[in-house]
């Protein structure tokens, strides 16, 4: 039987009591063509060098932990497989991000930003339990489906140039999850969050260059969701403008 | 200026909107007859009398505006986006305010021109 193919993994390292800067380190490993990048970046903290850090947890695409650039791209490393790259990958922290330590960044400013869409179903009269459910179609269902897949995994903020330029931006994934709400049947809260999407940095500042959801791995679309949310904002402020208490219903 | 930017983003929005209905789908199709087919003969152009009366009806007035000022919109905008994105210059500096301030002056020519008609 010939050897497994070897790759060699060049990863960003960075220890925030040594370093200034971050600095690259590199692997030669053998690779089993079945593995996921993410497979090569565990056998490596595993067997070779214990000192790298990274985040992953459910290897299957479902808990968005194990985001990192890879030659340059944000990709979800538990979904894509070694042999789909050559004898040289280089995974680096996602882009867009403050590094903690070697491949694992800081992403609370990225939570924070959840909370300001207000990303729970708001009534304007809260029913009561023998109200029973409010039942939804599935057409009504399909309006919002899509949009609520995200994993919360930040790739999209790392293919962002909008969010590159200016930190402070809503960004793909907090406004497409404010859009979910916006079009779930049972939501009553599309004027406070159209408020919220008519500010600064948030979806006028979009410039739908769709990089987002070009690297979504769930297939969210969210460039669709901040341009339809833009649609809506401007539909409310102009409605708004017509009938002046509209807003505040 | 930057607040009056704020206030006034849906605004250019839907003109970016609609100019980009206008530029890529109505003048692509406007360019095509009237610049390239009309000129080679392909198609038959239209009598002075007749292009006068057909741009000078209400319709003809209001088509001619949105075909004029709303790409004029669609270009600011699309300049201004991309100097962020590849250029990383400041959202609300001059450059917004003089891409705007193009716009909305060949807005105004376009429709005295048209008014003139």
């Amino acid at each position: 039987m010939s050897d497994p193919p070897k790759k060699t993994f060049v990863i960003t390292r960075f220890d925030p009591d040594v370093d200034e800067v971050p600095k690259t380190q590199s692997y030669e490993i053998a690779v089993d063509p079945d593995w996921k990048v993410l497979d090569a970046v565990n056998y490596i903290k595993d067997e070779v060098d214990g000192t790298l850090s990274h985040r992953w947890s459910c290897r299957m695409a479902v808990c968005g932990s194990c985001g990192m650039m890879v030659n340059g791209e944000p990709r979800l490393t538990c979904k894509d497989s070694v042999s789909q790259y050559g004898d040289t990958v280089e995974i680096t922290p996602l882009s867009n991000f403050p590094v903690i330590r070697d491949l694992v960044v800081e992403m609370d400013g990225f939570m924070d930003k959840f909370k300001k869409v207000k990303p729970w179903i708001i009534r304007a009269k809260e029913l009561a339990a023998e109200d029973g459910p409010v039942r939804q179609s599935p057409e009504e269902l399909e309006e919002f489906k899509q949009f609520s897949m995200c994993i919360n995994c930040m790739l999209c903020y790392s293919a962002c140039p909008v969010v590159s330029n200016e930190p402070e931006f809503l960004g793909p994934a907090a406004i497409a999850l404010g859009h979910r709400y916006n079009v779930d049947s049972r939501d009553e809260g599309a004027s406070e969050r159209n408020a919220i999407f008519r500010g600064e940095g948030t979806v006028f500042s979009c410039s739908f260059a769709n990089e987002c959801s070009e690297v979504c791995p769930k297939n969210v679309d969210p460039a669709a969701a901040v341009n339809q949310a833009k649609f809506n904002a401007v539909i409310d402020w102009a409605t708004g403008l017509v009938l002046p208490s509209g807003e505040k219903e | 200026m930057k607040q009056f930017l704020l206030k006034v983003e849906p605004v250019i929005w839907l003109l970016f909107g609609q100019g980009i209905m206008i530029g890529t789908m109505l003048l692509t199709g406007w360019v095509l007859v009237m610049g390239v087919l009309a000129p080679l003969g392909v198609v038959d152009s239209l009598s002075y009398e007749h292009a006068h009366g057909l741009a000078s009806s209400l319709i003809g007035r209001v088509v001619l505006v949105a075909l004029i000022a709303l790409p004029l919109w669609k270009g600011a905008h699309h300049i201004r986006s991309l100097s962020i994105d590849f250029g990383g210059a400041d959202r609300d500096t001059e450059l917004a305010t003089f891409l705007y301030g193009i716009a909305s002056v060949g807005s105004l020519l376009a429709i005295v021109a048209v008014v003139r008609l």
